[in-house]
């Protein structure tokens, strides 16, 4: 019971985050959606975007707001859908 | 064995935790963000310690001591490579180059390296480039000191390792320059 319970533990520790954090694409690079489609949308948001890196299924981007404060963020790669995690493809 | 102290703990203490922050930085990278920059920011304060250590340090500490011109170190190497260079209780001329340039690559590797956490320089490609060309050529100056470091043991017969714990030396024999 007692070791269950800290497997239990365990696995919500390791889980918990990536789930609360959403996660990269584990699709093939071709389903992809291109940088540009990213960059543009977060041009639409007011960033000027210095660089978008592919971390495994993710975008890793660096960019700066308006107000010329650094933003680190990752996407997902095949649906653009943000993530918690700005590191979540490297890991 | 007459000894004589040469490295004081300010000396040793720099050398090692230096070393251990640039390992720990180099294995950090990119996968332990906040450990690899408080490996950086340990590396640059050290690196700002020693200048001023190298100042008001003890003897053999001092830049004075053992920073030669170019033209010395040049003959030094040129002794080395013909086999009769001689052994000295400080850094020797060519030891002396390497503890100046490491120092300035250290320090370039640590500055970089925040100026990528900053706002201004945050994801800018060439600040990151720089970054990466200086750690490597931090890595080739390590092992280009270590290499001279064995040699130099090797050709004195004294263990330069040992002394960079002990800070202990064998005392000058007549062909030994203090």
């Amino acid at each position: 019971m007692y070791r269950t319970l800290v497997l239990a533990a365990l696995a919500g520790m390791i889980a918990g985050p990536a789930l609360a954090a959403g996660s990269c694409s584990t699709a093939e690079k071709s389903k992809f959606q291109p940088k540009a489609t990213l960059e543009a949308q977060l041009k639409g948001e007011g960033l000027t975007v210095r660089q978008i890196k592919t971390e495994k299924g993710c975008y890793e981007v660096y960019a700066v707001d308006k107000a010329g404060k650094k933003v680190n963020v990752a996407y997902n790669a095949e649906t653009l859908e943000k993530l918690d995690n700005a590191e979540a493809g490297e890991n | 064995m007459d000894a004589v102290r040469v490295w004081d703990p300010v000396v040793r203490g720099f050398h090692w935790t230096l070393v251990t922050s640039f390992a720990v930085a180099w294995f950090t990278s990119g996968t332990m963000e906040a450990v690899h920059h408080w490996a950086g920011y340990a590396a640059g304060s050290l690196v700002a310690l020693r200048l001023v250590w190298g100042v008001v340090g003890t003897p053999y500490a001092r830049f004075s001591q053992f920073v030669r011109d170019p033209a010395t170190v040049l003959r030094y190497l040129s002794a080395i490579l013909k086999g009769h260079e001689a052994r000295y209780i400080g850094h020797n001329p060519a030891g002396g180059a390497m503890v100046v340039v490491l120092i300035a690559a250290m320090g370039l590797a640590a500055l970089t390296g925040w100026l990528m956490t900053t706002d201004t320089y945050f994801g800018v490609p060439w600040v990151e480039a720089a970054h990466g060309l200086v750690v490597h050529v931090v890595l080739l100056l390590v092992i280009v000191h270590v290499a001279g470091v064995a040699l130099a043991s090797f050709r004195h017969c004294e263990n330069l390792v040992r002394a960079m714990f002990t800070g202990r030396k064998r005392k000058a024999g007549p062909a030994d320059i203090d």
